[in-house]
């Protein structure tokens, strides 16, 4: 079991365990799909190329949930391992295992925390798992811990833009145009009628954060509604996504 | 290679120079420290250029030169480069009144008439990274850099840009981020140019320049600027509307 969690890692864990149900049939509908699509946006990995050759390569996924981008990654040659502070959501995703026939390990862990050796790792991939719910000095420190020289890190998260302009509403609703909220100082999101925390930044504070744990960035991209086949999303309209980034994925190498 | 800006934001800037340094000069003048921007927040403390002692320099777009003659004055071998001959002229006065001499190149940044990895600092505060394009320049940096040399420059956020409405600063998003390149609003004023940030750094990483940091600036309270209103000001303080990219040459 984990310990020692910090303050905001017990209340997601917590947050995780009433929200595992929801998550089974995203769990069912991604482990069975072949194709690696990002984000809401569901950008194929096929067009936006941001991963390296996985075959053969150690992957860790830094707080994988139900574990479906490991399963994408095993199933094209990566030896991978899931590590996710959610008992309920890796319950999801070993019973998944199961009936996909497609073994690996899964580590209980804060990916604050993770009880896995220095410079095991050549990727270290995070969408919307640690990327949002861990501190970015503490998850993107152990990343640079987990990864080998010329290691590489990938991870998805929301965009800057629509973490300013997303209403603090429960039911959620779509982001509009007005800023809500100041960018600068932007890091510690807590929500109206919900228990959980996030952490966003803006760009400037990734590359900070990013290069001050020994990564060199590589590449931001930021993901815009394909156009064809825009489907409908609860954070955002279609229209909205098509001229904002609601999500961005960043690309950085560890060189020190 | 120069884009047809070039030419048209030439004019621009003779016809608006004297009236812009009229309003600005004093301001950006001040001899005190290197200051950065609209703000005008010391180099020290922002930590972009640091020491230029004994280093070739080149500022692109250097106006009536107040970055320059600061930096000559602190040691380094500096080169301005003006795309507007007023502009120059205007250098050509500053310098004699500091009594300082260093090389003034009228050209555009995009096609600069001086010899590949030349210098060890190429920077704009506000300068040609505005007003020329950045597909341009940034090759054109590259070029003019020794390895390890360092690209530095100020410029508008896109924040501001899809924020800007009706000449001044809303609180709200008005126009599109994604395909941000040329910005042209009102046609007696130069043509501006920005990019959104992840085309920034693969522009940057394709011509062999790796990140080292993105500084966004936030004016302190009630900080003082020729360049904005108060109301502007008071936006900067929640949203970015000046930024700093600090690059080196792999």
């Amino acid at each position: 079991m984990p310990e020692d969690l910090t303050e905001h890692a017990i209340r997601n864990q917590a947050a995780w365990a009433g929200w595992a149900e929801e998550y089974v049939p995203g769990a069912e509908r991604n482990w069975a799909r072949d194709e690696i699509a990002w984000g809401i946006l569901k950008v194929p990995e096929q067009e936006l190329q941001i991963l390296p050759d996985v075959a053969g390569k150690d992957v860790v996924e830094l707080g994988c949930g139900t574990a479906y981008v490991s399963a994408w990654l095993a199933r094209r040659g990566a030896r991978v391992v899931g590590v996710d502070l959610s008992e309920e959501q890796l319950a999801t995703a070993r019973r998944m295992q199961g009936e996909h026939g497609l073994e690996f390990p899964l580590v209980h862990a804060s990916a604050e925390d993770v009880p896995l050796p220095d410079a095991s790792f050549d990727l270290a991939v995070s969408e919307y798992g640690a990327s949002i719910w861990c501190d970015p000095d503490l998850w993107i420190a152990e990343a640079a811990r987990l990864l080998r020289p010329r290691g590489e890190l990938v991870f998805l998260v929301n965009g800057a833009f629509l973490m300013l302009t997303t209403p603090d509403v429960e039911p959620v609703v779509p982001a509009g145009t007005e800023l809500l909220r100041p960018y600068f100082g932007m890091r510690r999101f807590e929500w109206v009628d919900d228990p959980s925390i996030d952490f966003h930044l803006g760009y400037g504070d990734w590359i900070r954060v990013l290069t001050s744990h020994g990564f060199e960035v590589e590449r931001l991209a930021e993901l815009r509604n394909p156009g064809h086949d825009a489907g409908r999303y609860e954070l955002f309209t279609a229209e909205w996504a098509e001229q904002w980034p609601a999500e961005e994925m960043w690309k950085a190498r560890k060189v020190a | 290679m120069t884009s047809s800006d070039s030419v048209r934001n030439r004019r621009a800037w003779d016809g608006i120079s004297d009236e812009y340094q009229a309003r600005n000069a004093a301001f950006i003048g001040r001899k005190d420290e290197p200051r950065w921007g609209m703000w005008q927040l010391p180099d020290s403390e922002l930590g972009i250029l640091g020491e230029v002692d004994g280093k070739d320099v080149l500022e692109l777009g250097c106006g009536a030169a107040q970055w320059s003659i600061l930096l000559a004055a602190r040691g380094a071998r500096v080169v301005g480069l003006d795309n507007s001959g007023r502009q120059l002229e205007h250098a050509r006065e500053s310098m004699a009144e500091a009594w300082v001499d260093f090389p003034l190149v009228h050209a555009s940044a995009e096609d600069v008439p001086l010899p590949d990895a030349s210098f060890d600092v190429v920077f704009c505060d506000h300068g040609a990274m505005t007003f020329c394009d950045p597909y341009l320049t940034v090759p054109e940096a590259s070029r003019l850099l020794r390895p390890g040399g360092l690209l530095a420059f100020s410029h508008s956020t896109p924040f501001v840009t899809c924020c800007w409405k009706d000449d001044g600063t809303a609180r709200r998003l008005v126009s599109p981020y994604f395909g941000l390149h040329r910005i042209d609003d009102i046609p007696s004023e130069p043509v501006e140019f920005n990019l959104p940030y992840g085309e920034w750094i693969r522009l940057f990483r394709e011509h062999g320049f790796r990140v080292e940091a993105l500084v966004e600036v936030r004016p302190p309270e009630g900080a003082e600027t020729t360049y904005r209103t108060p109301e502007e000001t008071e936006w900067a303080r929640s949203w970015p509307m000046e930024e700093i990219w600090r690059c080196l040459k792999i």
